[in-house]
């Protein structure tokens, strides 16, 4: 018989991230789930990713798509009978995905969005979606060519145009903002 | 003194509107001859009661003022003259005119016959003197020394009380000693806090009015409230006190774990119980028993033995706070240990919350399952569970399993048996309904014929009735508190002590006026026996709910007023019909029924007659009242005090004086019972039973009395029940004794 063992000593590393020790306050009472916007989409609701968390399956908590579907909406955080801010729990646990360097396929897609967006202060999807096709290695070009059909309705639709869009104006004060947020999070703000 | 009535007749609230008032002065004046007849429109009112007032005081000489109006339920306190003044209400609103339609010959004549009634009751009684014992002592006495015990005893002693407070063990404290630490009682609820109980021991020894014996217990205790007689064995010195009520605060013992073996006890060497597990904690390191290590990871198991058909049906409440407070502890010997709580429902409600919270921030982990099984694997105890939230089995290896035992009262250990013999034959029914079952558990001994404990009512708890009245047992003045009583958590039990202490101070006070408790309070009539016609035939020591009728030497009725609920139920058990309130008899309802005037067949005007119970069934009509809801006008209430007092001789009255029908409108009886004196609605309707085959006899139609239980919550079915009844009647044709 190999019963699923709880191991609950292994999930401490991720209870002493920013906000991870909130996640401990859980009481399983499936409210955040019923009110995410994006359930649908997530492998694990939060309360499941919160239950996983302490039965120390920390893996699984990784590799889920939870924190990256997270929209920030905020609405789990404020009916949370305990309080638990939810999305910085999820914000802390996208942090520690890139600490650990684990790979996930929406937490690529998240990388390039960010990337492009940050290059001309808007996204390039066509780049954008290349990229991500490219990242993902050699496998995600199988993935690509099934999508082809969609990428074709969308440039029909001119939804999808061929050259990047132009950049935003005072594209280097946003860099600045992002520059100082990193060096504010470096000092551990 | 002779009684001279004064009748005032209310026309306010629209009963002027919807009565013939003449009519009704007219039965006072007329057929009764009372003295004074009053109306007015507002008797309620300042002018109304000094109308009333002027009439006492004056050259009237008025001493007994029935009041026709609203419901006796309400205006109390503004009909209210003194307890030298004789005050009845006749209800002309609820019952009549709120229920029946305006301006009808039916409706006027329920009216008469209230009144009627009202007159005749007043004529048949006598002002109650109080039954004040000689030598009353006020002093409380407290039976356990623990948390709940100290607690009472000294809220008793700053209430002014002496107190008198034994416990069996050389020293005070009880379970709450034990403990490594306490929860918290005020903020900040997440910590928990150093146990104060030696604190509480010592204003307890220090208080000049609390006198304690410890290594003591009671062998016997005789005489009533306000009287109670104790003997004290202290270390085989017998002491005798004094005192006038009672809390039984003996506390509750942990549940048997060698019973629990399929969660590892007695198995493995590192199952323990919470209990073993606080004394651990206590003496300062949390160890495997097996090899003295400190442990590193802890489970524990809820509700072990509780909630389980097989072992304690019942919740013990405190477990899941005491679970939590345990966790607490294996991560303040050591924040990296692992503590996890498996559990089917965590009940940590209130305050209890942050300490559930605090144990989450620990790192505490929860569990919501039941436990399959409990091995040993790899020196370690292994704890398979079934996890509902996982949906899965799982299992948990840890240094140390602690199952959280339940709580069984210590009340419930004992040779049970019960009150009343029950033997074969026509009587076994009544008196299987009558017995109580009693377990000699050897902590109060009381010196009464019903048996030497408290009946208990579920498991052994000697509860009373636990809606409507904590700390009641079904022995008037003795007070159970705290988890004898009930399975309750520290806090709970505190608030038990006090509440206990108050009902004790109550009752002693009410007694030394010669008054009934609760639910009678301020009742000042009891029970008179006819003993020269006693036939010794044991029903009413029997059936008093109270136990408050021992046996003399010459095995006759002995009764104990002030053990009294003046309920009625010997009344209403008599064959004899010996027993007697002076303001309520068996001749005193019978004359009220006579006096109800019954049409002749021709007329086709039936008449119902309907005994409700002043608790329940009267307010649940007066309700009905306030709603407006119609029933039909055959209908003519009589208030009984408890069903209970329903004496047989009342419907065979009714039968012969041509009532159509009976109905009893009682509270219900069973499980749940609702009956505020335990057993009153069951014994009526098994008198009921028997007084079918009479009638069946006689060539009645036993179908004519029928008995509904009705609480307070079913006012909107009273239309439905009396219209029914009137239906079926009619069905049955008239009553063939009515012509004679």
């Amino acid at each position: 018989m190999c019963a699923f063992k709880y191991n609950p000593a292994a999930s401490r590393e991720v209870y002493n991230l920013e906000s991870g020790k909130y996640a401990q306050q859980c009481m399983q009472c499936g409210l955040c789930a019923v009110t995410c916007p994006a359930r649908h989409l997530m492998d694990y609701t939060p309360r499941q990713l919160f239950k996983m968390l302490f039965a120390g399956e920390v893996d699984k908590v990784l590799k889920a798509n939870t924190p990256w579907l997270c929209t920030s909406c905020c609405l789990c955080t404020v009916r949370c009978p305990r309080g638990i801010p939810i999305i910085d729990v999820m914000h802390s646990l996208k942090h520690y995905h890139f600490e650990k360097g684990t790979k996930a396929p929406v937490a690529t897609l998240s990388k390039v969005f960010f990337d492009s967006m940050m290059k001309r202060g808007r996204v390039f999807e066509l780049g954008m979606t290349n990229a991500y096709y490219m990242k993902s290695g050699f496998g995600a070009i199988k993935d690509a060519m099934k999508m082809q059909d969609v990428g074709m309705a969308m440039m029909k639709a001119k939804r999808l145009p061929l050259a990047p869009p132009k950049k935003v104006k005072g594209l280097g004060d946003v860099k600045k903002i992002y520059d100082k947020a990193v060096a504010l999070a470096k000092e551990g703000h | 003194m002779a009684k001279k009535i004064g009748v005032y007749v209310c026309t306010g609230c629209g009963i002027g509107d919807a009565l013939d008032i003449d009519k009704v002065t007219k039965v006072a004046e007329k057929e009764y001859k009372c003295p004074v007849v009053r109306t007015h429109a507002h008797l309620c009112g300042k002018e109304g009661v000094e109308l009333i007032k002027k009439d006492l005081e004056g050259e009237e000489g008025v001493n007994a003022v029935i009041v026709a109006g609203c419901s006796g339920r309400v205006n109390t306190d503004v009909f209210n003259f003194g307890p030298s003044v004789m005050v009845e209400r006749v209800n002309l609103r609820e019952h009549v005119v709120w229920c029946h339609p305006a301006n009808d010959e039916d409706t006027d004549m329920i009216a008469e016959d209230n009144m009627r009634m009202g007159i005749v009751k007043v004529q048949k009684s006598e002002l109650p003197e109080p039954y004040i014992e000689e030598g009353i002592v006020k002093t409380i006495l407290v039976v356990g020394g623990g948390l709940v015990g100290l607690t009472a005893a000294l809220e008793a002693a700053a209430a002014g009380y002496k107190v008198v407070l034994i416990e069996k063990e050389a020293s005070l404290g009880g379970w709450v000693a034990k403990q490594y630490k306490q929860v918290a009682l005020r903020p900040p609820y997440d910590e928990l806090r150093e146990n104060d109980i030696q604190d509480i021991i010592k204003q307890v020894e220090d208080n000049p009015n609390i006198t304690v014996y410890t290594s003591a217990k009671s062998e016997g205790i005789s005489g009533g409230p306000g009287i109670f007689e104790v003997t004290i064995n202290q270390n085989g010195n017998t002491v005798k006190e004094k005192v006038g009520a009672i809390v039984l605060a003996t506390g509750a013992k942990p549940y048997d774990a060698t019973k629990l073996a399929h969660l590892g006890f007695g198995r493995f060497q590192d199952v323990v119980t919470k209990d073993q597990f606080e004394e651990m904690a206590s003496s300062g390191k949390i160890t495997r028993p097996s090899d003295g290590k400190e442990v590193q990871s802890v489970t524990f198991i809820q509700c072990a033995g509780s909630r389980d058909p097989e072992h304690l049906p019942y919740c013990s409440a405190e477990c899941c706070v005491g679970s939590l407070r345990q966790a607490l502890y294996v991560k303040e010997q050591n924040p990296d240990a692992t503590a996890v709580i498996i559990y089917k429902d965590l009940r940590a409600a209130g305050q209890y919350e942050f300490l559930y919270k605090k144990a989450q921030s620990e790192g505490v982990v929860f569990i919501k399952g039941e436990v399959v099984g409990v091995n040993e694997a790899g020196g370690q105890v292994s704890v398979e569970a079934e996890d509902v939230v996982r949906g899965e089995t799982v299992q948990v290896d840890s240094d140390l399993v602690v199952l959280a035992t339940g709580m069984v009262p210590t009340t419930a250990f004992g040779e049970e048996e019960l009150t009343v013999e029950v033997k074969e034959g026509e009587e076994a029914e009544a008196a299987a309904a009558a017995a109580d079952t009693i377990i000699r558990s050897d902590i109060l001994n009381l010196q009464y014929r019903q048996g030497p404990e408290l009946p208990s009512l579920k498991y052994g708890f000697p509860d009373s009735h636990f809606i409507c009245f904590p700390y009641e047992s079904r022995r008037t003045g003795i007070y159970p508190a705290g988890t004898v009583r009930a399975p309750m958590d520290v806090r709970a039990a505190i608030d038990d002590a006090a509440g206990a202490a108050l009902k004790a101070i109550q009752c002693v006070e009410l007694t030394a006026k010669g008054a009934a408790v609760h639910p009678r309070a301020l009742d000042f009539s009891f029970p008179e026996f006819n003993l020269s016609r006693c036939t010794q035939c044991k029903r009413c020591t029997e059936e008093c709910p109270f136990g408050a009728i021992n046996e003399d030497e010459k095995t006759y009725p002995l009764p104990h007023p002030t053990r009294c609920r003046r309920c009625g139920t010997c009344m209403g058990a008599c064959p004899e019909r010996i027993i007697s309130f002076k303001n309520y008899s068996v001749g005193m309802i019978g004359s009220m029924l006579k006096n109800i005037e019954v049409p002749e067949e021709f007329e086709e005007k039936p008449r119902i007659l309907v005994f409700a119970c002043e608790n329940d069934a009267i307010p649940a009509l007066d309700i009905a009242g306030i709603n407006r809801l119609e029933y039909n006008p055959w209908i003519r209430i009589i208030p009984v005090r408890c069903l209970g007092s329903l004496n047989l001789i009342w419907i065979a009255d009714a039968m012969s004086n041509g009532f159509d029908g009976v109905m009893l409108l009682g509270c219900k009886h069973g499980d749940d019972y609702q009956c505020h004196f335990v057993k009153g609605s069951e014994l009526a309707e098994i008198r009921l039973s028997k007084i079918s085959e009479t009638l069946d006899r006689l060539r009645l139609e036993s179908e004519r009395v029928q008995m509904r239980q009705v609480s307070i919550m079913d006012y909107d079915q009273i239309p439905k029940i009396l219209d029914e009844f009137a239906e079926k009647l009619e069905e049955l044709g008239p009553n063939p004794m009515k012509d004679f």
